[in-house]
């Protein structure tokens, strides 16, 4: 393999796939960002703890215009470091993956590690808009949300390894071993500790936005380094013999 | 008289030294996006930049969409 032209593909296609995601992020998710630290601006007030005057209004718009242009330049970092672990993963993966066009396989790929380490993990520990966070438990709340995602992510690892011994027409066995496996680990997992104290409704939507646009992260990383393997195809070369 | 003959050869070895280029950058920017409080720039900052928070406030609303633990 072009060790170069594989490593250049792939980090530009979660470049790319990231600069996207931050995108929809600005759009469809800021809203709802908005609205929460709306809400917690209300309760610094109400509390004393800020006092409701044009330097507070200054020096927040001016760290918040600073959260906001971050989103681009975060999504392109974050989207790069993704696309960096799936780059690896597809070209371990993608001979044995469906389809005999590049796109095709890498989406099919992108669905499954989408729905393995991210979906799942979402579903237990869904994220949150800002005020629900307790700063008290976010060191536990971290290694409980990395540890699910690292064991459902080697979990579906496992399964799959598992599924190159089978026969064909087993391998349906191996996805529900990984539904069961990954069921127990849901199950027994304790809960986040922070209870949710922001309008349900409000969370509920920066939710939903949440998942449609890290779910566009995926299906764009998916085209987006699918398309690229295919047109610049890093795992073959051309020789020339002379006979 | 010689023939030139072309054909596409298929190597499917992926190359090492690209799968730890991949899963350093992979780590160092989940990291970054999704845990740094400071410490990347407090290599050069010093224990300034746990108080200014610089990557935290830039990432931070990616941190939130994107599902990470936040505040
Ligand atoms: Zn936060």
């Amino acid at each position: 393999m072009k060790t170069a032209r594989f490593i250049a593909l792939v980090l530009l296609a979660g470049c790319f796939a990231g600069i996207i995601h931050g995108t929809a992020n600005l759009v469809i998710v800021e809203p709802y960002l908005d609205e929460a630290i709306g809400i917690e601006n209300q309760n610094l007030f109400s509390s004393g703890e800020k006092q409701d005057t044009p330097e507070f209004w200054v020096e927040y718009s001016s760290y918040r215009d600073w959260q906001k242009g971050g989103q681009v330049l975060a999504g392109a970092i974050l989207g790069t470091s993704v696309g960096a672990l799936f780059g690896i993963i597809f070209a371990f993966s993608r001979r044995s993956l469906p389809g005999n066009h590049n796109v095709k396989k890498a989406l099919i790929l992108a669905g499954i590690m989408w729905l393995t380490i991210y979906f799942i993990p979402f579903l237990k520990y869904p994220a949150n808009p800002p005020t629900v966070g307790d700063p008290e438990t976010v060191v536990l709340r971290s290694i409980l949300y990395l540890s699910f995602i690292a064991i459902s992510g080697f979990g579906a690892l496992g399964f799959y390894k598992l599924s190159n011994r089978l026969d064909k027409g087993k391998k349906i066995a191996v996805i529900l071993g990984y539904a069961v496996f990954i069921s127990i680990i849901f199950v027994a997992m304790p809960q986040n500790p922070d209870e949710v104290t922001a309008p349900m409704d409000l969370v509920i939507g920066f939710r939903a936005m949440s998942v449609i646009a890290v779910s566009i992260y995926w299906i764009a990383l998916g085209i987006i380094l699918g398309a690229f393997w295919q047109k610049l195809q890093p795992d073959k070369s051309l020789q020339t013999y002379t006979s | 008289m010689s023939n030139f003959e072309e054909i596409i050869v298929s190597k499917q070895a992926v190359p090492t030294f690209a799968v730890v280029i991949l899963a350093l950058i992979f780590g160092f920017g989940l990291f970054l996006v999704g845990y740094d409080q400071g410490h990347l720039f407090s290599i050069i900052q010093g224990a300034e930049a746990f108080d200014d928070l610089f990557i935290h406030e830039l990432t931070h609303d990616m941190r939130h969409a994107a599902g990470f633990p936040c505040h």
